[in-house]
């Protein structure tokens, strides 16, 4: 049966299901990364930004994309850019499939190892910045935004 | 009082009229059978939706050299009035947590553990434990168990530590 468990992401993500390993990438975001983001990616108001039926919103704009990976704890993770590279892509189709643009492409690990070394300075400001940026275009993550600031 | 009398009397008959009576035992004994078969698959069925390993384990849990605190750095909540597992009455666990890997010794498989602090009272004071294996400075604060974790928890005051195994890690 461990071949059914893997077609669904192999079917997402072009690519995904030859390269990546499904439960590496579910092992290495419990050590580096649901700490804080909890393990259904829910995060915690205020503290630690939300990814589940989120984070994909982000992939609607480069900078949105290239964001993700220089936030701090992606980009000083003491993961390698092939490891963070499978992750990134396992949690965006694992946690936020239904955000992502039909355009999605994967990480790629060049990518990833360019983007790691531009780090973020200040992660906060900038990703309400972007999120606006998006939600001009994207009607769900802009009536998502006014949610919030109810 | 005589209202009453009728309205009871005529719901009776109205209900005897429906029902049996072995209907009702044999609904009353369903109830029974049923509930107590279900409400024990409560934690299994949420044990195997995380899919927490349970590896066999031994040594005394409330020793500093127990396998599962080799990334720990507080007070063991086995010697706090909780256990590895819960917190002590009255304190509440924090859903951010530091989380380190351990190898244990019965099997030596590496195991994911969350060491998910309780907070809600002063220090505990007890089973000081600092193994910090895996800890990294602060300004890599998701592998630095020099913060304080508890956040995301109605208190930020510190009382002790659990170490719940939530995986297998890799093989290295």
């Amino acid at each position: 049966m461990a071949t059914l468990k893997y077609l669904p992401l192999a079917l997402l993500v072009p690519g995904f299901g030859a390269m990546a390993d499904e439960h590496r990438a579910r092992v290495n975001y419990q050590i580096h990364c649901q700490g804080c983001h909890l393990p259904d990616a829910s995060g915690f108001p205020g503290k630690v930004p939300r990814m589940n039926d989120f984070v994909g919103y982000f992939l609607h704009s480069r900078e949105g994309r290239e964001f993700l990976v220089r936030v701090p704890g992606v980009s000083a993770s003491r993961m390698s850019d092939e490891d963070i590279t499978e992750v990134m892509n396992w949690l965006l189709t694992t946690f936020s499939p239904g955000q992502l643009p039909e355009s999605f492409e994967p990480f790629t690990v060049s990518e990833v190892a360019v983007l790691r070394e531009q780090r973020e300075d200040d992660p906060e400001r900038t990703r309400v910045r972007i999120l606006r940026q998006i939600a001009a275009d994207v009607p769900e993550l802009a009536s998502e935004l006014a949610r919030a600031d109810d | 009082m005589k209202w009453l009398d009728q309205i009871t009397e005529n719901t009776s008959r109205s209900i005897a009229q429906r029902t049996s009576r072995r209907g009702f035992l044999g609904k009353v004994a369903g109830l029974l059978a049923g509930g107590a078969a279900s409400v024990p698959l409560l934690p299994v069925a949420r044990a195997d939706e995380h899919s927490n390993p349970h590896p066999v384990e031994s040594g005394d849990v409330n020793s500093c050299d127990y396998w599962r605190y080799c990334a720990i750095d507080g007070f063991l909540c086995g010697c706090c009035g909780g256990s590895m597992n819960s917190c002590p009455p009255g304190t509440e666990m924090s859903p951010i947590t530091w989380i380190g890997t351990c190898e244990n010794p019965e099997d030596g498989k590496s195991y994911i553990i969350s060491y998910n602090d309780c907070c809600g009272k002063s220090s505990c004071g007890n089973c000081l434990c600092m193994r910090s294996e895996g800890d990294r400075p602060v300004y890599r604060p998701n592998q630095s168990n020099d913060l304080n974790w508890c956040l995301g928890t109605k208190s930020n005051v510190y009382n002790c530590s659990t170490a719940i195994v939530i995986g297998t890690a890799l093989d290295k």
